[in-house]
């Protein structure tokens, strides 16, 4: 569908649900880089109510032919609609949800637009300077805070099972070496060794269950240039789960350019510990950590093969699926090896 | 022949420099961007694309060896990257297995040998690493997911 036919269409559709709204039209409509794993567009819609005109700033998130994570958009809609207006997260509110393609050829949904920030890329994390104290705060505070969402009457919860405390360990490993073994297209030992060094020294159980964001990562908020997170993005991989996945996978070193000293490349690890503490009512855990922490290479190493194998089939031409496929396995392959062959008296 | 390497250095760097800033604000300026940029590793990856390959089927044939095993694995018939890539796979589907069977045991031969095996896959993930060009206003499209 072309751009302009979609501005067309979606007004149409728009209007229909916004109560009371009549000559609905779509005034700009960008693509925008809001992740591959969604066809992201922000759109300005002009229309008019019984109080006058109006112009609302919207985000169409819509399902293309394939994407790096094999999602459903009404789970990452149960998501954002979990966590908005709690605990002082800044996520935007979700207005519709299409899960058929009879609207707009596929699957979407829209949230309010956020009017203000940037997202930080994670390869240029200096760019954050001089705010990045301040910017750490928040990312460890609001990733406490969402493991301190309410599980029970969560519109997550009704969406999607919520796993015993003990087996949340067990259901994504499960689900990450089926994607490993399920699209690698070629064989991947260093993967295989890291899931079985998994599988024969599990975490303890999970302290409590929590709403894991499932990507939480520079990169998946937006800043506003002054010190201040506006927006945090990208809920597709939400699920009920161990908040340790999140806190491991927002400080996997891939996010940070490998910056060991501070965590997320942003707070040093003692003062990002304890707010994340403070703010999910968790207690830090170094053997939990360490497992949840090896796992989030080996979920990485799961999404970077879909991502090659969408490419490489062609389903999916965006040239960050070749690069996901090269660099960032490499990256992650690396980073297993280097932490695993050690424990195996390798190179020690 | 031509210079592969030089040719997708060349022309990775004309689409970061060049080609990218001129569509900037629009979706497929990213396209350029994240193509030029794996272009030019593209480059500096052909050159060594071969000795890799013949290197890590060195190491994972030594591995079998030392496990005494054999292993009826073909060796390539030629030094084309396809032919030594399905050699290498094979192989280490190989090594997988062999892995599998040194976890199984708890003596001290099992775990020297499982120890050659990682110190194999520490050396091999060092090697494929790509070193990716710095081109500081082109990576902002280079965030994954």
């Amino acid at each position: 569908m072309l751009e302009s036919e979609l501005a067309t269409t979606f007004a149409a559709y728009a209007e229909a649900r916004l109560p009371g709204a009549k000559n609905a039209r779509v005034d700009s409509i960008n693509r925008i880089h809001g992740g591959a794993s969604r066809q992201t567009y922000s759109i300005d819609l002009a229309y008019e109510d019984a109080t006058g005109p109006k112009v609302k700033g919207l985000i169409l998130r819509r399902d293309p032919p394939d994407s790096l994570i094999d999602t459903e958009r009404r789970v990452e809609f149960a998501a954002i609609k979990s966590a908005f207006g709690q605990r002082g997260i800044p996520v935007p509110e979700a207005l519709f949800l299409e899960t058929g393609n009879e609207a707009l050829g596929a699957p979407f949904f829209v949230m309010g637009r956020i009017e203000s920030g940037d997202p930080l890329n994670p390869f240029k994390l200096d760019d954050v300077e001089p705010h990045r104290a301040a910017i750490g705060e928040q990312f460890f505070r609001h990733l406490g805070s969402i493991a301190a969402l309410p599980v029970d009457g969560s519109a997550l919860a009704d969406e999607i099972d919520t796993p015993a405390a003990d087996q949340c360990w067990r259901r994504e490993l499960d689900y990450w070496a089926n994607e490993i073994r399920s699209n690698a297209l070629s064989p991947q030992p260093v993967a295989e060794a890291a899931i079985r060094h998994l599988e024969r020294n599990p975490p303890p159980p999970a302290q409590r269950l929590s709403i894991v964001h499932g990507d939480y990562r520079t990169g998946n908020y937006l800043q506003d240039g002054a010190g201040k997170i506006t927006a945090i993005l990208d809920w597709e991989m939400a699920h009920i789960g161990d908040p340790y996945e999140d806190l491991a996978w927002a400080t996997d070193l891939l996010w940070c350019a490998n910056d060991q000293e501070r965590a997320a490349g942003l707070v040093p690890w003692p003062e990002a510990i304890a707010i994340w503490q403070e703010a999910s009512g968790c207690t830090f855990d170094p053997a939990a950590f360490e497992w949840w922490s090896l796992f989030a290479h080996v979920k990485a190493l799961g999404i970077w093969v879909t991502s090659e194998k969408a490419f490489a089939n062609g389903d999916n031409d965006d040239p960050i699926l070749a690069w996901s496929g090269w660099f960032t396995h490499a990256a992650h392959e690396l980073m297993l090896a280097m932490r695993l062959g050690p424990k195996y008296g390798a190179g020690g | 022949m031509s210079d592969i390497g030089m040719i997708l250095d060349r022309v990775g760097r004309k689409l970061v420099t060049d080609v990218a800033p001129k569509l900037e604000g629009d979706y497929s300026g990213g396209h350029a961007a994240m193509g030029g940029i794996m272009a030019v590793m593209a480059g500096e990856a052909w050159d060594g694309a071969a000795d890799r390959l013949v290197n890590e089927i060195k190491g994972l044939r030594d591995l079998i060896e030392l496990a005494g095993k054999d292993v009826a694995v073909e060796k390539s018939a030629s030094f084309k990257l396809t032919d030594l890539k399905r050699e290498r796979d094979e192989l280490a589907r190989y090594i997988v297995a062999l892995q599998m069977s040194l976890e199984q045991r708890d003596d001290d031969e099992a775990k020297a040998l499982n120890a050659k095996i990682w110190l194999h896959f520490m050396n091999t993930a060092l090697l494929r690493m790509p070193s990716p060009p710095d081109f500081p206003d082109a990576e902002e499209d280079a965030d994954p997911a």
